[in-house]
């Protein structure tokens, strides 16, 4: 630059904004040489010519600040600009990568989706089931209430104890009380069993429902002697009625009694989850005794009330009301919990047990994708080496490989939100009786924003780990080196087998976890219920005939004819009949009373007062049977007589107990004979005399031991559930379902059926523990498969690198036995690795599963023994195909660098 | 800065500059000199404010710019019309002549 100093130095703008200022200040330097070399021409003084110059040109700083604020956002735009064509640059040339080697995007796209699909799916049961709110409004002001009794059992209410309730609580703004049970709905002559709910007349306001078609309940409709109504459910109306608005004022028929359809419910908003229809309760006919626990509550508090002062308020009623009645209410205590924390229960640890689980088949499935990028970054070493020789920065670098990474990570996102949409599918087709609010389960925008955070959350990992391996090292050394195969390859090869050792430590947590639930498993299913499991069919009736002084005698004559027709199909052998078979819900629970004469029927009054006398009470489970039963169902009778003809209605009353209920309150075995009475389940109050022992059988849960029952006889007394239960022994089930399908409805066509095996009904009782080995199982299968590759790949790279040394010592003379030991040590080395670490986490880890786990420890030697070897022989056979491709090395090949 | 000379000449100025650059490309000095000289001594330019009216019209689009070598070998900025600054100097010339055209009647009527 010519232009004289001292120009420069009058000119110099202020050092701000780098080359607009220096081009402008050149700009100006020049105009004023030029404009001081011709004032010097025309005679001017050299300081004379600059002094006027300057004075001629004007404001330099404002024509500066001028020409920043012009051309700032013009430059931001250039910048912007820039990066965008370097963002899209990076992106063709991700694409590029693709193409050129599709088996690795394709398996690592797959791995990431595999991971992210297992996780999305889980989540979105997660997010269905425990984060989204319950369908009403205040959602958190539900609670459901229970009474607590001297053995910290949960109880049901007595109507006097919720009256109680609702007469003296300060916390709640309303409380129903409701109770479900199967009803049959005939319309146009066909039945259909429907799930009903008798609720109370606040039960719609707790919950805040209103119909969407027609009126909720008035409280004439509350009143004794009323007209039936009723008000269905949205999917029933759907269901039976096509959605007709003619459905209000619809009669239909339940056994004998019309009923008038008032209302619709809105869809989604059914309480309890799956119920049909509502109708106004009626009391069992025992609304003055306190300990007929017949019905759940639920209550809404009012606004900023606490659960716990709810729960301080209710146990104070209650509490007064146990000082004021005594024993006879058996409860001492109340709590309200959550309807939320009620509904979900303990499926919330379940669920986000098996969330966690899923978590780590994540992060196994990153570990194989990290691992396959790092193989690739030594392949592409020579590649960046250039780039950065050519003056790319570590941040270009970085932001290339996460272009590359995010890209197979939306791929991976993409493929998992495939999967997870299919995984939940398939969660729907298994609709595990465990998980509530199962039709509440969607992939909403929390699932998908799930999804993409985890995908790009992964991609960034993936990314760092790949630019901290890619630029790593001595570059000028890789890019000299780059014709050999070792370019920082022993760094490489201790990531990828710490990576590899992960990885297996991970995958043997899961496998550890599913050989636990497998083990409990097997135990639980090979548990002797204590009856006949196989060839076992059972029907399920709803008999819903008014309950008068005739019903026993009509429900007699209707289920002789029904086993007759039974007994008539080819294969049945044995037919029996009961109100509450095993894993039916159909039993009721209560004391009894002993008592000395068989032929005395004692006051209300006498009985109330002899509940007080512990020595004459006793606790079972209550159920009606016929005396082919037992034999039906293959229940051994221990001693005595089981019913038979001669036990009739109106003749002497009879009872069979279990053996557990035998040895717990007759334990010298005196219990023949005894004289007992249940007063406050039948309401029959005429004593029973005990006429033989069966054998006990496990109810409702297998790993729970049998309960003390007692069974009375299905011709003398009525039973306390609308469904019956006509069990047969049949040779062929399926044959057996079909038959009795076409001959039940001849004898009455206005019974709603079902048909199930026995083997169904206890297989839906462990519906949990499978649900959970069958997802902690494919989890664990889908792991080891990623640990196998991790493993393989490992080995592979390790054979290639020493492929030198390899040849050397195959030249020198070394077996290929002697070649493959040298490989798979290397293999089993990583295995040992993994399987300690894993061994020892999973020590830590499956202890969260003791709840789940049946007569099984946590540490069980022989899960833990199984999945070790399990896990070394598989890796051993990864690290073998390498090993016997090293083994079939020809040296001078691999020395003159093929 | 004298604001006068400025606000007398906004506007006029880029339509000069315009049709300065009609002739070539020129650097910022030479511009000013052509002005002042074409003008007859009656126009006067504030430098700074011509160099804002060059950096304004290249930041529009009008002209463009160049680093290159002054006659005697200095390096210099060299600005030129684009086609979009053929188009305004067109229109805004006609402008011009139909606005000095009604100033000078108006004054030579008064």
């Amino acid at each position: 630059m010519q232009v004289p100093s001292g120009v420069r130095r009058a000119f110099r703008l202020p050092a701000s904004s780098g080359q607009i200022t220096r081009d402008l200040e050149d700009e100006v330097a020049f105009h004023v040489a030029m404009r001081v070399q011709s004032l010097e021409r025309a005679g001017r003084s050299h300081d004379d010519a600059i002094a006027q110059a300057q004075r001629k040109f004007g404001d330099v700083q404002d024509l500066h600040d001028y020409c920043v604020a012009l051309e700032v956002p013009h430059m931001q735009r250039a910048q912007a600009r820039e990066r965008l064509s370097s963002i899209a640059q990076d992106l063709r040339f991700a694409l590029r990568q693709m193409r050129r080697s599709p088996a690795f995007a394709l398996i690592a796209s797959l791995t990431l989706a595999l991971g992210v699909g297992a996780t999305t799916a889980i989540f979105s049961v997660v997010n269905g089931v425990v984060l989204k709110p319950l369908p009403f409004s205040d959602p958190q002001q539900l609670v459901q209430l229970w009474g607590i009794d001297a053995n910290g059992r949960h109880l049901h209410f007595a109507d006097p104890t919720f009256d109680h309730l609702l007469a003296e609580n300060h916390t709640l703004s309303a409380a129903a009380e409701y109770n479900t049970g199967d009803m049959s709905f005939s319309t146009n002559g066909t039945a259909t069993r429907v799930t009903a709910a008798g609720v109370s007349k606040e039960f719609f306001r707790v919950l805040n429902v209103r119909p969407e078609l027609g009126r909720s309940f008035a409280p004439e409709d509350q009143q004794k002697g009323s007209p039936m109504v009723i008000l269905i459910s949205h999917g029933l109306w759907m269901r039976l009625f096509g959605g007709s608005e003619s459905v209000i004022g619809t009669i239909i028929k339940s056994g004998e009694t019309p009923i008038t359809i008032i209302g619709v419910l809105p869809a989604g908003k059914e309480f309890p989850a799956g119920t049909d229809a509502w109708y106004p309760r009626e009391p069992f006919g025992e609304a003055t005794s306190y300990t007929a626990h017949n019905w759940n509550v639920i209550a809404r508090v009012k606004d900023g009330v606490t659960t716990e002062a709810a729960t301080r308020d209710v146990s104070m009623v209650l509490r007064r009301l146990h000082a004021a009645v005594g024993d006879a209410t058996w409860t001492l205590d109340g709590t309200a919990i959550p309807l939320r924390d009620q509904i979900i229960g303990s499926v919330k640890v379940l669920l986000l047990l098996i969330l966690g689980a899923s978590a780590v088949l994540l992060l196994i499935a990153c570990a194989n994708v990290a691992n396959l990028l790092i193989a690739r970054m030594a392949v592409r070493e020579s590649e960046i080496a250039v780039r950065v020789a050519i003056g790319a920065g570590r941040g270009r670098i970085a932001q290339q490989l996460l272009i590359e990474t995010s890209l197979l990570a939306a791929v991976g996102c993409l493929g998992g939100m495939v999967i997870a949409a299919a995984g939940m599918k398939m969660l729907l087709v298994l609709r595990p009786a465990l998980i509530p609010r199962v039709g509440e389960l969607s992939l909403d925008w929390r699932v998908l924003v799930f999804a993409v955070v985890i995908s790009a959350a992964t991609a960034v990992a993936l990314a760092l780990v790949a630019a901290w391996r890619g630029t790593a090292g001595d570059l000028r050394a890789a890019l000299s080196q780059s014709q050999r195969t070792q370019g920082g390859g022993g760094a490489s090869y201790r990531v990828r087998g710490s990576l590899v050792v992960v990885q297996l430590a991970m995958t043997v947590v899961l496998l550890i976890g599913a050989g636990l639930l497998a083990r409990s498993f097997v135990g639980l299913m090979s548990i002797d219920p204590g009856f006949r499991t196989h060839g076992m069919v059972v029907a399920g009736t709803v008999f819903d005939e008014p309950r008068d002084t005739n019903y026993i005698g009509r429900r007699s004559v209707y289920y002789q004819q029904l086993a007759e027709r039974a007994l008539a199909i080819p294969g049945v052998t044995s037919v029996g009949i009961s109100d509450a078979p095993p894993f039916s819900n159909g039993s009721s629970n209560g004391e009894f009373l002993v008592l000395d004469n068989a032929g005395i029927k004692l006051a209300p009054s006498a009985l109330e007062g002899m509940f007080n006398d512990k020595a004459r009470t006793g606790y079972a489970t209550y159920r009606t049977a016929t005396g082919g039963y037992f034999k039906a169902m293959g229940i051994p009778v221990l001693s005595g007589r089981v019913f038979d003809a001669t036990d009739r209605a109106g003749g002497p009353e009879v009872a069979v107990i279990n053996a557990a209920l035998a040895h717990k309150r007759w334990p010298n075995g005196d219990a023949m004979g005894k004289v007992i009475e249940f007063g406050n389940i039948d309401g029959d109050l005429t004593p029973m005399t005990i006429v033989g022992i069966v054998g006990d059988t496990r109810e409702q849960d297998l790993a729970a031991d049998p309960l003390p029952a007692a069974y009375v006889d299905f011709d003398q007394r009525p039973g306390n559930s609308n469904e019956m239960f006509v069990i047969m022994a049949a040779s062929n089930e399926a044959g057996a379902i079909a038959a009795a399908r076409r001959a039940f409805p001849q004898v009455r066509a206005d019974v709603p059926m079902r048909f199930l095996t026995v083997e169904d009904i206890i297989g839906r009782s462990v519906d949990s523990q499978r649900f959970m080995l069958l997802l902690v199982g494919i989890f664990g299968a889908v792991a080891l498969l990623l640990a196998t590759l991790g493993v393989y790949s490992v080995i592979s790279y390790l054979v290639a690198q020493r492929g030198r040394e390899i040849s050397i010592r195959v030249a020198l003379g070394a077996s290929a036995p002697q070649i493959v030991h040298l490989v798979l040590k290397q293999g089993v080395a990583l295995s040992l690795v993994g399987a300690i670490i894993g061994g020892v986490a999973a020590l830590a880890a499956t202890r969260v599963l003791k709840r789940l786990l049946y007569q099984v420890s946590p540490t069980d030697p022989i899960a833990f023994a199984t999945v070790l070897v399990v896990l070394c022989g598989v890796a051993l056979v990864a690290s073998y195909v390498p090993a016997r491709r090293a083994a079939a090395f020809e040296p001078m090949d691999v020395l003159r660098g093929g | 800065m004298p604001r006068d000379a400025s606000d007398l000449l906004h506007g006029t100025l880029d339509v000069l500059v315009l049709k300065t650059l009609s002739w070539g490309a020129m650097h910022g000095y030479a511009i000013a000199e052509w002005i002042e000289h074409r003008g007859g001594g009656h126009l006067v330019i504030v430098d700074a404010a011509l160099y804002k009216a060059l950096h304004r019209l290249e930041e529009s689009g009008a002209i463009t710019s160049e680093w290159g070598l002054s006659d005697n070998k200095r390096r210099a900025k060299y600005y030129s019309l684009t086609t979009r600054g053929r188009a305004r100097l067109r229109s805004e010339s006609e402008t011009w002549k139909r606005y000095a055209l009604a100033v000078g009647r108006i004054i030579e009527s008064s």
